[in-house]
């Protein structure tokens, strides 16, 4: 997208395509699973705690797409050293850790309420754990780094050095860690009967969100990066 | 490979007409000792020693990241940094010089320290010296390794200190883990199992090829 100067000032870059037309989806998507949700049978065992799942599972899809795409975008800002692959690399992880951070806040209320704890050291969780505060630290190294192209090439690093550690940790909580408690994936037949739908939509709208987010938060760094030049001269005028 | 050794060599001599470094790594691990002591319910006893092999390997942790954030700050005095990056060698040489350096000087540590621990936790340590000297080799292999690599990048931001264990602690957790099982089961039985050790070998190998590829992108002028 071009943008004159005219533009940058009076911060009129309208919104992409793109994001409209994911913010349209994403509103759908999210009105049907809300109702799907709402609707599903009652867990035998479990009760009403057991539909948090259907917001719990979907948060974590949507945080290791996130820093799934953190890495990748670092590999291609590395290779290419084109700073636009950097921008969606800084987005995908800013939205991984929300939705990490959501993972990490509905696994405990479920868990309380079925396990009878809030945090058990099994694999999955503590991994997982160690994966936040990667995506983390890679967010304050963004902060803490001077200068733009430095900062860029830090953080690809470091996205990828984090995905890159999963199995490593991985191995080693399940080798000498404590017992794994987390139910295993999802299999076929393993849901009641009405909870499928509301799990896989759940699961879509999920990405769906991830996707819009990302694009969100693309848009504004563009257009950050657009007005610095115009912010740069307005701190000049005012003596900043 | 001669950029190894010449960088392996700078760091010595520079530590060796110092030994500030040395000195303030002993000196903090020793007090955390002290501190273990003082932290535990009826002090560091016979009791609390089934806590002995973690609180050992929190100590070098702590001191190495200590040591490590050091490592790269001298270079950056005279721009020294610049110039080791512009040298006409491969850089991943350079990182690797720097991490046996490190290495060295967090071993000279280690060994005062684990002989300070073992008095005051009362336990005689001569009958397994050698196997621990092999599986505290082993830990600290992987943690200058992934730690050296960090302290560039960490010496090229604001609040270095900080950032430095928030970047490489994350990625200590599978070193620390094995690590401090391989000790606990030497304490206990007096014989290294052999899973840990083999954990602890892929780990360090991993963290070392990494390190040495992804050079290039953080040494920079």
């Amino acid at each position: 997208m071009t943008t004159t100067v005219s533009d940058r000032k009076q911060g009129s870059i309208p919104p992409s395509h793109a994001l409209r037309i994911s913010g349209a989806v994403l509103a759908v998507s999210s009105a049907l699973w809300a109702y799907l949700v709402y609707s599903a049978p009652l867990d035998h065992i479990q009760g009403l705690i057991q539909k948090i799942l259907y917001v719990h599972v979907p948060c974590w899809f949507a945080a290791y797409a996130g820093f799934g795409l953190t890495a990748a975008f670092g590999a291609l800002y590395l290779w290419k050293n084109d700073e636009r692959f950097d921008r969606v690399a800084v987005a995908s992880a800013e939205v991984g850790v929300l939705f990490c951070t959501l993972g990490l806040v509905t696994g405990p209320i479920w868990a309380k309420g079925t396990w009878g704890h809030w945090w058990t050291w099994d694999p999955r969780l503590t991994m997982t754990l160690v994966l936040w505060f990667i995506y983390l630290a890679y967010l304050l190294l963004r902060s803490f780094t001077e200068g733009s192209t430095r900062t860029a090439r830090f953080a690809s690093v470091y996205g990828i050095a984090g995905l890159a550690a999963i199995p490593l940790n991985y191995f080693a909580i399940e080798l000498f860690g404590g017992a794994a408690m987390h139910p295993d994936n999802l299999e076929r037949d393993s849901l009641g009967a009405g909870m499928g739908w509301p799990f896989v939509l759940g699961a879509a709208t999920g990405l769906l969100a991830l996707l819009h987010l990302i694009l969100l938060r693309v848009d504004l760094e563009t257009r950050r990066v657009a007005a610095s030049p115009a912010l740069a001269d307005w701190e000049h005028d005012e003596g900043f | 490979m001669n950029a190894l050794l010449a960088v392996l060599w700078k760091d010595l001599l520079t530590e060796w007409r110092s030994r500030d470094r040395a000195v303030a790594m002993l000196l903090f691990s020793m007090l955390m000792v002290v501190i273990f002591h003082f932290s535990l319910p009826g002090g560091a006893t016979t009791a609390t020693r089934a806590y002995a092999p973690g609180l050992l390997w929190v100590a070098f942790v702590f001191s190495a990241l200590l040591g490590l954030g050091r490592s790269f700050a001298i270079e950056l005095e005279n721009d020294a940094i610049e110039r080791l990056a512009r040298a006409p060698v491969d850089r991943g040489w350079v990182l690797l010089g720097k991490t046996l350096a490190n290495l060295v000087i967090l071993a000279f540590v280690q060994a005062i320290t684990v002989c300070v621990f073992a008095l005051v936790f009362e336990m005689d340590l001569t009958p397994i010296a050698l196997e621990l000297a092999g599986v505290v080799a082993l830990g600290s292999l992987g943690l200058c390794s992934v730690g050296t690599f960090f302290a560039a990048v960490a010496v090229r931001t604001r609040f270095r200190e900080v950032m430095l264990p928030l970047l490489a602690l994350p990625f200590y957790t599978p070193v620390l883990i094995a690590a401090s099982r391989a000790t606990n089961s030497l304490f206990e039985t007096g014989a290294v199992s052999f899973e840990p050790i083999q954990f602890l070998i892929v780990t360090d190998a991993s963290y070392l090829i990494a390190s040495f590829i992804l050079s290039d992108f953080i040494l920079d002028e």
